[in-house]
Formats: structure tokens, sequence, C-alpha cells
């Protein structure tokens, strides 16, 4: 029997699933999916949606500036950098919302402070150890399952609600026969045999060809989001993903248009287009949130990067988006517009764009999205966001 | 249930080949490792402690600088960081695997979880966490509690994990000559404080409110670490500082220092006890009021029995180790001892699910492996279980929903393919030739039966994917 017959059968046969329960798709009130992309290490969000409108932004960009004609324009003030390019589509088809002057509701320029605020939801550093994924989880009715596409489980999924996890194969190739025989010996314990029969459907449904060491990393983020698009694009499948994509820490050389970070916006924005192409007719109820731990130094450093910042830039990307803007309530770039004379001002709180896209996503209460991010009352959501 | 194998597996770390016959009274085994002190482990030369001044020292002088030389130096002095985290998590490990007091080093590995710092936080805690586990925890998990809270409290790897040696009493004269320097907030810190109360101590629903946190927080101010050469207290005074970077702690060491100028002056209460001013002594004091507060009692013994015992540990159990943990002032010998004899813990279906490191310390010892050399850190980081390393000061869980997901399993399935294939002979003690899969029988409970039975002796699968599967089937994921 091969492993597909294997996990064939032991559907058929009834036998109790823990990770993948068959949901009849008509059933699922909502029906939405959500991935949240983390770009860990601080991105630039002025090197990704450029002010190039905005009075000082040549003076203070210097030798970072784009030129006009490098953009693609997006509004009067804001273009897309070069590698975002491919974006462009999302923005023609009122399936883009960029964010910009955005930060989480906390000031540090700790990538550990940052994204433990960012991961967990709340105002501070410490204090909570689960995710904001997972009281999501637990929050929300109807189907639900979480699962983590990274090589680790980040903050945000971490707490009480199960979620699965899938990252790529780098610990050694195994035979479709080793796993079988393997599956006889799971068949006798009650409490891992569903968790082993997920795995083999998750092995199954995500294959392993792009995968194997390390292919991941070179690769940019394409590979992780295509696997996220095979996982998420069932029926009756996990419906709330995160992703991570790190390598943003951008303190030296970051260069302009073809530069270092500008190649890593190219390999994000390559990877969630082919999200998108691959999640098939799923992608018409899936939403994609995009952020970051802080923004970077408006300013180019001394070694032609920027320092840890505060508030930056962030994407919602999906048909479930009003139409397509940029939102922010700029602060501008002068001088004195800047938040502690260095960095982007914050004017827009990360809890408010994500109470805003599950809400949208879920069908969910502003009071459910309260409470998936405790102490944020009053912190309104940006309902008017999505449509 | 064999109670050997539960000895073996469930208190110890793993059983070897034969130790299930050779051990014939599971509980007089475990009992006897209580008795004596604990060994110390052995010292890495990268993690003397003048080898870490000198990796610290050279990261504080590598400095902020952009330019190329000042980058490279910081990269060297980083890795010299790395590098004696990597020798102290091989130290450690292969204590693990190569003990023949299984059961203590389960403690110290449980107690230094409970008590946890993070490498992944801070750069500085890499180089100083094994020296955490091996100089605050290790010699105390049969001593008393309160004096391996203490002991954590003032090593420099918790100072700087939860950021106690830069908190500064707002009313102390550091506070009044300092300002905001360095872009970076001055004043309380409470992240320490609070994770004392919540994850240390009394346990989050142990009846402390925020005003205790702000005041223990206080008592706690000037408990710092000096020899890092950035001290805040130094940072408050620029010519000082300046001499500070370059300049060595008095004994070029780093350890903890009290700073008095740091310290919050005046009376603090915490947890309705009046703590007049009294400089150091009052954290000591408060600490060990917290230790003996009953609700870490109870906290503690919740944890250890679900430890040992089962996820959902049984109430009884809990009331009786909680009883002993008042009774005898939190002497963990005891406290050890008990659970020894806790009827629960050789029920049936009193059984937990292996961590990762569990899971790798197991199969290594399954193979009597002499050492673990520091290519088990990255497996053990994409199991998820990366040696001091949790992301949140929580710790790492040891629960079956926490670590048999999925992909965890598959993981395993790959990983034990992957050791199977690579054994060879010169890996094995006493210089076996080959290998009969049979003999992982002896190391894990498999009831009569059961398929592995069958599998194992099927001579048409060849040897190393017979010797995966038991690694990787189900019997070899419990303890």
């Amino acid at each position: 029997m091969n492993r597909r017959n294997f996990v064939r059968t032991m559907c058929l046969g009834g036998i109790a699933t823990f990770g993948f329960p068959i949901v009849n798709f008509a059933q699922t009130k909502g029906g939405g999916r959500f991935v949240f992309v983390l770009l860990r290490g601080g991105f630039d969000g002025l090197a990704a949606v450029v002010p190039y409108g905005d009075p000082a932004y040549r003076s203070l960009r210097g030798a970072f500036a784009f030129d006009d004609s490098e953009l693609v324009a997006l509004t009067e003030t804001f273009g897309l950098a070069p590698g975002l390019a491919p974006l462009r589509e999302l923005w023609q088809k009122d399936e883009l919302v960029a964010l910009h002057a955005m930060a989480i509701p906390y000031r540090t320029r700790s990538h550990f402070d940052g994204q433990a605020i960012l991961e967990t939801g709340i105002d501070k550093p410490a204090g909570s150890s689960d995710g904001w994924l997972n009281r999501l989880l637990q929050v929300m009715t109807g189907h639900r399952s979480g699962i983590a596409i990274a090589s680790g489980m980040p903050r945000s999924l971490t707490g009480p609600y199960e979620v699965q996890t899938w990252s790529p194969t780098q610990l050694g190739a195994v035979s479709d026969a080793y796993l079988d025989r393997l599956g006889t010996l799971y068949r006798t314990d009650k409490v891992l045999y569903g968790h082993f029969e997920s795995a083999m459907q998750q092995k199954d449904l995500v294959g392993e060809e792009p995968m194997a060491g390390g292919g991941a990393r070179r690769g940019g983020i394409t590979p992780l989001m295509q696997a996220a698009a095979k996982i998420l694009r069932q029926d009756g499948g996990p419906n709330i993903a995160a992703v991570e994509f790190s390598g943003w820490d951008t303190h030296a050389n970051q260069g302009v248009a073809g530069g270092a970070l500008d190649r890593l916006l190219g390999q994000l924005a390559e990877g969630l287009m082919a999200f998108r192409t691959d999640m098939g007719a799923a992608w018409a109820d899936t939403t994609v949130v995009v952020m970051t731990e802080f923004g970077r130094t408006a300013r180019p450093n001394g070694t032609r990067g920027t320092d840890h910042g505060t508030a930056g830039a962030g994407f919602i990307i999906g048909p479930k988006v009003a139409k397509s803007t940029v939102h922010s309530d700029w602060p501008g770039l002068g001088d004195r517009a800047l938040f502690e004379a260095r960095d982007l001002k914050p004017t827009l709180d990360t809890r408010a764009v994500l109470k805003g896209a599950i809400a949208a996503a879920f069908d969910l209460t502003p009071a459910q999205t309260d409470r998936v991010f405790p102490g944020s009352s009053a912190v309104r959501g940006t309902y008017e966001l999505m449509g | 249930m064999n109670p050997t194998l539960r000895a073996l597996n469930g208190f110890g770390l793993g059983a070897r080949p034969g130790e299930r016959r050779r051990v014939t009274d599971a509980k007089g085994w475990l009992h006897a490792q209580l008795h004596g002190d604990v060994s110390l482990s052995v010292t890495p030369p990268e993690g003397s402690s003048s080898a870490i001044a000198e990796a610290v020292h050279a990261f504080r002088m590598a400095g902020q600088g952009d330019d190329q030389e000042r980058r490279e130096a910081r990269q060297r002095a980083r890795r010299a960081l790395v590098g004696i985290a990597a020798a102290e998590s091989s130290a450690a490990l292969t204590e693990r695997v190569t003990t023949e007091r299984p059961f203590v080093e389960r403690l110290v590995a449980f107690w230094s979880n409970h008590l946890c710092v993070s490498m992944g936080a801070k750069v500085l805690v890499a180089p100083l966490a094994g020296s955490y586990e091996r100089e605050a925890i290790r010699p105390r998990v049969l001593g008393r509690f309160e004096d391996m809270v203490l002991a954590s409290a003032k090593h420099p790897a918790m100072l700087v994990y939860l950021d106690n040696f830069q908190s500064i009493g707002p009313a102390s004269r550091g506070a009044a000559l300092g300002g905001r320097g360095q872009g970076q907030r001055r004043g309380l810190n409470e992240n320490y404080a609070r994770e004392l109360l919540e994850l240390h101590t009394l346990g989050v629903d142990g009846g402390y409110t925020q005003q205790d946190v702000q005041e223990l927080a206080k008592v706690l101010t000037g408990w710092t670490v000096g020899g890092i050469g950035r001290a805040p207290g130094q940072q408050m005074a620029p010519k000082r500082a300046r001499q500070s970077r370059t300049g060595r702690p008095d004994n070029g060491h780093i350890g903890f220092a009290f700073q008095e100028a740091l310290h919050e002056p005046g009376a603090k209460t915490v947890l309705g006890a009046r703590y007049g001013e009294a400089g150091l002594e009052e954290g000591e004091r408060a600490i060990r009021a917290l230790a003996r507060h009953p609700s870490t009692a109870r906290f503690v013994a919740t944890k250890l029995v679900a430890h040992f015992v089962s996820d959902a540990p049984p109430a009884a159990a809990v009331d009786r180790i909680a009883r002993v943990f008042r009774d005898t002032q939190g002497d963990l010998r005891a406290v050890s001892a008990a659970l020894v004899d806790l009827p629960e813990a050789w029920s049936e279906s009193a059984r937990k699910f292996r961590t990762p490191q569990d899971w790798l310390v197991a199969v290594l010892r399954a193979f009597e492996a002499a050492e673990v050399s520091d290519r088990a850190m990255p497996l053990l980081r994409q199991l998820r279980h990366p040696l001091w390393s949790p992301q949140a000061p929580k710790g790492f869980g040891d629960t079956t929903q926490e670590w048999a997901d999925p992909d965890s399993l598959l993981n395993r399935a790959e990983l034990a393919r992957t050791i199977a294939r690579r054994l060879r002979p010169s890996t094995l003690a006493q210089g076996a030739q080959r290998i009969d899969p049979r003999m992982l029988l002896d190391v894990v409970d498999v009831p009569a039966g059961d398929p592995l039975h069958a599998l194992l002796a099927d001579g048409s699968i060849a040897a190393d994917e017979r010797i995966a599967l038991a690694l990787a089937g189900p019997a070899f994921q419990w303890r």
C-alpha cells in the first residue's frame, strides 16, 4: 500500500482525524482564510512604500532617494519601490492596501521586544506568552485551524489552542515504505495516530520538491508561500497561517534600485504573487497581512544602511479589501515631524489594522476583535479598509 | 507498565541496553541517586569565567561603530560568544547522555527550564547560559528552593535576560544624575520582578497585584552586573563610562554587583510585608519570602507533578508534593524523593510525551553515545527545542499538546532515519560490530502483540530502517 492509499483508507475508514477535519464548505460560515506574514528584522518602510511626493523626501533620504521613474506610482505622494513592481497587478484589481506610518503600540527599538509585542498583540513586551493568532483561534467560532509555515513555532501562534506546523524538510529523506510501516505502528497509539495521519496528509499536499536543504532561504519566501497555498486552499483544512521572512535588518549596504533590500522586496512580491496564483479559487476569500516589528531610521546611516527606527509600512492584500489605497495619516518627513528627530512618526497602530483585517476575514464583531487584542478597546479597528 | 522502564525513562533520561535487567529495585535506584551532593559538571575550557569575561569584553570593545574594521571586530567577537555557547551546550548534553544519575540530570534540566534564561533573547545571554545552569541551578537541585531562586536572581545571565541589570530606582541617586542616556529609558524595569512572581515563585494566579510587581522591582533595584563594562551607573557618569569601556572589572570576571546608587531608597511593601530600607538585604529577604509563600509550594508542586506524572496532574499528588514542599521549607531533596513515592507516578496512565530534547537524549543513551558534539544543536533547533533558548521567559512546555504536532512527528521520523543510517560500529560502545534492532525493545515499553515486535524481526527490512522505525515509532515517543 503506498502512502496516498494509506491516507485515503484512513479517511474513508471514518477514523477521527485531528488536523484535517472534513468540513463541508457550504457549512463553513464565512469561509475566510488569513495569512500573517511577519518580516523579521525591521523592514524599511520608506524604501518600500516610497513617499516620493513628500517635499522633504529627497533631502532626507539623500543617496537613498529613488528617481520617480523607477517607482510604481500609487498616489501623488506614494509609489512602490521597483522590487515591489509585481504588486501593481493587485493595486489595479483593488486588492492592495499599503499601510504607512504604522507601528506597534510601544516604543522600542529592540527586535526582541518589538516582535514580542507584534506577535502577542498586547501593548508591552512582557505580560502575555500567548500569541494573538492563537487568541484569534480561541475567540472565533466555526471552522478554524491554524498552521505555522516556519521552522519554529512563531510566538503569534503559541497558546492553548492546538495548531499545526509545517516546515521545509531538512532532517533527511524518507521513503514511502518507511512511512507506511511507521503508520502501522502509529495505528496502535490512540493519542498520536491522528497527528501522524495529519503529517502524512500535509506531506502529500505540499510535496517535498522545492524545499530540501535550505532551498527556502535561497529562493526567498516563494517556496514557503507556495507551500502555504497548497495547505490553505484545501476546504476544511487550516485557514489561519503564520509565515516568517527574515533578513530585513539592513544596517549596511541596503542599496537602492537593484540593491540588497530591493532584491528582498522582489522576493517578497514574487512570493505574494505566487501565493495568489496558487490559491486558485480559494483566493476569493483570502486576506494576507504583511507587517514588521519596527521601521527604520528615516535617514541613511554611515554604512549606507538604516538603523532601528519606529514607524514603517505594511500591506493588506486580498479581494476582501474595499479598494486599493494607501492608508496613512501621513506625518511627513520634515525635521520637526520625525519621531525623536530620527524616525518616521507612528500614526497608525498595528492592532487597528489587524482588527479590521480579521473582522473582515472571519465576520468578527468589534467585541471579538477586542478579545483577540486585550487592552485595545480604545484602538478602533480600521474596518473601513475592508469591503 | 514496567516499573523499571518507568524509572529509567520517566524519571531518568532514557534506558540503556541491559539496564532494565540490572536495575532490580526501581524506586530504590531513584532514591539512591538523591544521596550525596550533585556532581559538578565539567566546565569546558571555553566556559571558564576568564574566557567568558574576555569574550564579552571583546564584544563590548568592538563598539557600535560602522566602519569596516569595527564591523569585523564585532563579528569576531560575536563568533567567540557563540563558540562559548556551543561548547557549554555540548558539555551539558554530554552530561545528560552519559550520566549515571539520570534522575538528577532530569531535575537539573527541569529547574534550569523553570528558571530559564534564553540565548535567543540577547546576545549577552549566549555566553552566560551554560555557566548559569552550572553555577546557579545544578548545585542546588537537591538543596533549598529559595537558595536556587536567589542564585538565579544574582546570576548575570538572569540579570541580563530579564533586564534587572538596567533597572534603576526612580528616586535613587543614580536616576537623579542620569536623565535619558543613549536613547534608552532610564528608570524602573519591572520585567524580572514580574516574572519572578508569575513564573518563578507564586504563579500567575498566586495572589499578587501590579502594585506588588512595582514594589518588588524597587526592592531589586541596584541588583546589576559587574564586569560587562557598561553598567547603568557607569553610563550615568559620562567620564567614568568612557573609562569603563576599556577597563576590566576589578577581578576581571563578570558577576553580580549591588550598586547602592541605583537602589530605590525608602521602605517598600510586597505582598503585605514591609521591607524597610536595607539595600541588598531587602531583595534577599523578599526573594526568600516569595519562595516560602504557600502559592509557590502549590505552583511548583503542580509543575513538578505535571512533569513527572501526567499533563493533567492528579490533585492528590499535587497536594502531597505541595505539603512536602511547605513542611520542609522547599527542601528539593525531600520533594524529589516524594515524587518517586507518589503512587500516581507508577500508574498505567502516568506517562509523558518526550520533548525533542528528551527524545534525542534518549536516542543517544540507547546507543550509549560517549559524547554529544555541537552538531546536535542545530538539530535541536530544527526540532524546535534548542537548548537554553525558549521564546519566552515561561520556558519550554512539556505537554503532549505542545510537542506531538504532525510536523514534529514527521521531523522525528526523518531524523530517526538519518541517525540510523549514520550509525557506525566506531560510534558504538564496546566496539559492537552491528546493532541488532531488537535491542531497542530493551529500552522502551512495547506491549506484547505490538506490531513493532514483528517489524524489528523482519529480516526483509534493512537493519538501519528497522532501527529508525523503533526510534520514530510511538513507543519511543513516550516516557
